[in-house]
């Protein structure tokens, strides 16, 4: 059995060199097709991850009148909390709103001295109330105005960021779509490639088939070594691609997070952590069609 | 040993390259078809090693009849029957000693039976000291005794050999059936399909002619008899 299986593999080896350019064709080819969807889930994570950045920051922030006492802002921050649509609320005291009102406007000395002048604090206190989703702010926004809070309540800032969040999802959607038929063009030219492949190696082994049929060669060790040949390539691609994967985010680790910004996100990390599913998966997947089309090119042209 | 009985093939369409052959081959016997170019000697051969199936009739070897054979079963019958060409269909990259090796190789035997075997069959043959060169490195003869050499590994209680002197001179075909017949002086039953009429008439032996796919005769110490 031992000797069996290493001279499958050594059959094998000896496919995949005798047609080294052939190999290498098909090899590219499996890269390619890994590599498209491999930039399809590095694009996702990160719109998924700059959405998710975004949503964070999305906030409503609820000025208080100036006469409004710190107890009835606190007690609207309690009720706030209490939602369960809210993430969080902060309370600020009029005099850090006003403090930092001057600290954003400090190259602008006009608005300055008008505070100036107004003297004391011309802020009243406020609450800013995140939520766990962007479309909970319309009911967040109602609910603050009940008989209790509603007389004290100036105003309500509110950023609206829900079209910026339609565009990256618009835009991600896109990417996916297109993603996936680019992979999916590669994924039909790769089986198009093994299948040659296979064809072509078949061919090339005719006579040594012819042989091993005659000497009484066992179906599975004439099938074998062009089907372990198929394991190899996807084993050989999703390797280089998994190398090139890390080493590309490893050594551009500091760059991606960069130009993300605020977006928290290791990219590496994750893959670190997912390599195994994603990768894994992805040579399973590649394996069994290469397999399959292997199989397919054995039965039309291996006539065992 | 073989026994044929009521055999026929029909390649599709329409050729009948076999009608009705009823043949009974016993163990250790030495036995030559002849016939002319088309009459279905080859047909019959390929049915002896399950190259191809009978249209009609039944083939038995030993207690296996092997007329609806398995196509997975067929490994086991052609590692028992040894086969031999014309055109010797030897390994051209491989050496003398690796082509013999690989049939061992593909049937799962291990290193060891294989380092013992080789040797032994090339010395039957009488080629022990050639067993590093390539196929392109000997004569004509001594590759079909090669190839002879090949057909043995497996101790086969059969060899059937199409035509294995069609590309020699007649000096080397005349070794090649002193080697089979020194094979059949071991017990192993020669099926020899052959054109040769100084070979059949040397041998003395049995002859079963064959005519447009049907046994025209069948004799012991026989002749050949076609013109
Ligand atoms: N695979 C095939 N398909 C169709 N017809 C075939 C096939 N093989 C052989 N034949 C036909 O069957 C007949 C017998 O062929 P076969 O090869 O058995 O003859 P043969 O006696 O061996 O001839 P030769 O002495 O020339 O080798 C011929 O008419 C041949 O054309
Ligand atoms: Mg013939």
């Amino acid at each position: 059995m031992f000797t069996s299986t290493y001279r499958l593999f050594k059959f094998a080896i000896q496919n995949f060199f005798r047609n080294f350019w052939l190999s290498f064709v098909t090899i590219t080819i499996f890269i390619l097709t890994l590599l498209t969807i491999n930039a399809i889930i590095f694009l996702n994570l990160m719109a998924n991850a700059t959405l998710k950045s975004i949503e964070d920051k999305v906030e409503i922030t609820v000025y208080f009148n100036i006469d409004a006492s710190e107890d009835i802002a606190k007690a609207s921050q309690g009720y706030l909390l209490g939602l369960p649509q809210v993430r969080d609320a902060v309370f600020i005291s009029a005099e850090d709103a006003t403090s930092d009102f001057r600290e954003k406007h400090k190259t602008e000395p006009i608005i300055l001295s008008s505070i100036d002048e107004v003297g004391g604090t011309p802020l009243g206190h406020a609450v800013v109330v995140s939520a766990h989703s962007p479309a909970d702010f319309p009911f967040i926004l109602e609910a603050i105005e009940t008989p209790e809070f509603s007389p004290y309540i100036r105003n309500k800032d509110y950023q609206n960021y829900e079209d910026i969040i339609k565009n990256i999802e618009t835009i991600n959607g896109r990417i996916q779509i297109g993603g996936i038929v680019i992979a999916g063009f590669f994924g039909l030219i790769a089986i198009m490639i093994i299948f040659n492949t296979i064809r072509v190696a078949i061919y090339v082994h005719r006579d040594e088939i012819g042989i091993m049929k005659l000497v009484g060669a066992n179906d599975w060790f004439i099938r074998g070594p062009f089907l372990l040949e198929s394991i190899f390539y996807s084993l050989l691609a999703t390797s280089a691609v998994m190398g090139g994967t890390f080493l590309f985010l490893g050594s551009f680790e500091t760059q991606i997070s960069n130009f993300f910004g605020e977006v928290n996100i290791s990219v590496f990390n994750y893959f670190l952590d997912n390599g195994l599913l994603i990768f894994g998966s992805q040579f399973v997947v590649l394996t069994l069609l290469s397999v399959l089309t292997t199989w397919f090119a054995m039965r039309n042209y291996l006539k065992v | 040993m073989i026994k044929l009985k009521n055999v026929s093939k029909l390649y599709k369409p329409e050729t009948q390259a076999l009608k009705d052959v009823s043949l009974h081959i016993k163990a250790g016997e030495f036995v030559s078809i002849v016939g002319q170019s088309g009459s279905g000697k080859t047909t019959l051969a390929k049915l002896l090693f399950a190259e191809e199936k009978p249209t009609g009739g039944s083939i038995v070897i030993g207690d296996w009849d092997i007329s609806r054979i398995r196509r997975s079963e067929i490994p086991m019958l052609r590692r028992q029957i040894g086969v031999v060409f014309q055109d010797f269909k030897l390994l051209q990259r491989k050496t003398v000693g690796e082509n013999i090796a690989f049939a061992l190789q593909v049937a799962g035997d291990r290193g060891k039976r294989i380092r013992e075997v080789v040797p032994q069959v090339l010395k039957i043959v009488g080629l022990s000291d050639k067993i590093d060169r390539y196929p392109r490195q000997l004569s004509g003869g001594e590759q079909q005794r090669v190839s002879i050499a090949r057909a043995l590994v497996h101790r086969p209680k059969i060899l059937v050999a199409d035509e294995p002197t069609g590309n020699l001179d007649t000096i080397h075909s005349h070794e090649i059936i002193q080697l089979l017949k020194h094979i059949n002086s071991y017990g192993t039953t020669i099926v020899l399909v052959t054109h040769d009429r100084d070979i059949v008439n040397a041998l003395n032996k049995r002859v079963i002619t064959i005519q447009e796919g049907e046994v025209a005769s069948d004799m012991e110490h026989g002749k050949y008899k076609l013109s």
